[in-house]
């Protein structure tokens, strides 16, 4: 399958430059807070060194100057969402595993798109240029990631079968997605790069790393099996309310999701529909977020086995501070749990019979029911055919 | 859960099925019967069948009865055996 990968590199900051353009020539970091902690989310390019989810302590004691930004999650989400949906008018097959992450597969849109230069043109169209979109088409998801990425922002790469092997042969085994202890083996093996790796046969990798030996050696020459799970066109649900006024009261955000959960109730109810999985989120006075996703074993089909599960998330996480809006997020839908018929039910039904009637004997002290078995039903003496036995013995 | 009292299950529990009912039965001088009841005794019409059991013979109380199906003047059917061990008659269904 011919995979397209669209790749949003620092899609945070991005959003955040569209928003306000001005940002763009400037240093800055887009900070979260985990508990007390504030973390890295996104930074702005060239500002090396840094890792997503670092300390913010650590990254301003490299970048002291740069300005922070209070990242805005659902906001992301939301951008990232909306470009999805312009790419899907492309093609059918989108995949969106992360916000600035995008394969699409592309079998078939010759059809439509009469070569690759018009369909990377129709990509582009779909994706505002403030994100400057690097894509990359190849044979399977890795080979598309990787095209995509070795391309400065903007830039396009496509690999055909033939060139795929001289394309890999430099890269840094540092690009394969395994674990970070299997590329640091890799590294202490002298197999810096993916040539060094694709050279050796599968047996000695899958006997010094197991299941994923067979995997980096594959991937080492280009092969992924990897297949693209087009995103589940469900319908979005998202309901939010800004609050008359800010509050830390526990209740009122209570009170406020309860009347969102009325309406997303309202919403699915008529389908025989119940909630699998909910997002909840909230947004402080000071632009901070809270998100906390549950789900649901069985799908709630009403408003209290669902409001049970919100209230205990919200005592358990506290805000971040005063909250200024609310909202819910339906991830997915279901239908009641069916409840399988038992294939011996009459033996159950006999079982609890029987049980009832023990408890009965033991409590009136005498067989109470009895049942009617055949002795000698061949005999001329009537009273010697059939005989009372007490049930269940 | 109702707590076990530990009384055990005892061979009297079984209970035999079609026990025949000792009744009243006048008879003629053939010994035929001919009505039956005490109180309410009610005069046999028909006797429809007429079989004997003898069955059991080596036990201490052997089994002989000669069994009746008769139709009452009311219409209804019974099924009777005189004991001819003890001379006793009874109902019983057959």
């Amino acid at each position: 399958m011919r995979i397209l990968c669209v790749l949003l590199a620092h899609f945070p900051w991005r959003c955040e430059v569209r928003r306000n353009p001005s940002l763009e020539s400037r240093p800055a970091i887009v900070t979260y807070t985990s508990g007390s902690h504030r973390l890295v989310h996104d930074w702005s390019p060239g500002l090396e060194g840094l890792q997503r989810d670092m300390p913010l302590q650590q990254a301003l004691a490299r970048y002291g100057d740069a300005e922070l930004l209070q990242a805005d999650i659902p906001r992301y989400r939301a951008a990232f969402s909306e470009i999805l949906d312009a790419l899907e008018e492309k093609s059918p097959l989108v995949e969106g595993p992360e916000p600035g992450l995008v394969y699409i597969g592309v079998d078939g849109l010759h059809l439509i798109y009469p070569d690759d230069g018009a369909l990377l043109q129709a990509v582009r169209e779909a994706i505002p240029e403030t994100f400057m979109p690097q894509i990359g088409i190849a044979g399977n998801k890795f080979l598309a990631y990787l095209a995509a990425r070795r391309n400065p922002p903007g830039g396009h790469r496509i690999l055909s079968g033939d060139d795929v092997i001289a394309f890999l042969k430099d890269l840094p085994c540092d690009v394969l997605p395994v674990l970070s202890k299997s590329r640091n083996r890799l590294h202490d093996f002298g197999m810096h790069t993916l040539g060094r790796i694709a050279a050796l046969p599968p047996g000695p990798l899958q006997s010094q790393f197991g299941p994923e030996g067979k995997r980096i050696w594959e991937l080492a020459r280009g092969i992924d099996d990897t297949p693209l799970y087009p995103r589940f066109m469900e319908r979005a649900i998202e309901e939010s309310t800004v609050l008359s006024s800010v509050t830390v009261s526990l209740e009122a955000i209570l009170v406020a999701m309860e009347l969102l959960l009325v309406r997303v109730f309202a919403n699915i109810a008529r389908d025989g529909l119940g909630i699998r999985s909910l997002t909840l989120w909230t947004r402080t006075w000071s632009a901070e977020n809270w998100e906390r996703t549950i789900q649901f074993k069985e799908p709630a089909m009403e408003m209290r086995a669902a409001m049970s599960r919100i209230k205990r998330v919200l005592e358990d996480y506290p805000q971040p501070g005063p909250v200024e809006q609310v909202g819910i997020r339906v991830n997915r839908l279901g239908y009641p749990p069916g409840r399988q018929r038992n294939l011996f039910s009459e033996l159950r039904a006999k079982d609890h019979l029987i049980e009832d009637i023990k408890q009965l004997e033991l409590r009136l002290g005498n067989p109470q029911v009895y049942k009617v078995k055949e002795v000698e039903p061949w005999s001329r003496i009537p009273e010697r055919r059939y005989a009372l036995t007490p049930t269940g013995r | 859960m109702v707590e076990d009292t530990g009384k055990a299950l005892r061979a009297d529990a079984y209970r035999p099925v079609n026990v025949p009912e000792p009744v009243k039965v006048a008879e003629d001088d053939s010994g035929l019967p001919v009505a039956v009841g005490e109180k309410r005794r009610q005069a046999i019409a028909t006797i429809e069948d007429r079989w004997r059991i003898d069955d059991e013979w080596w036990r201490a109380e052997p089994v002989t009865r000669l069994y009746y199906n008769v139709l009452l003047a009311s219409g209804q059917r019974l099924v009777l055996y005189k004991d001819l061990a003890t001379g006793g008659w009874y109902e019983q269904d057959y």
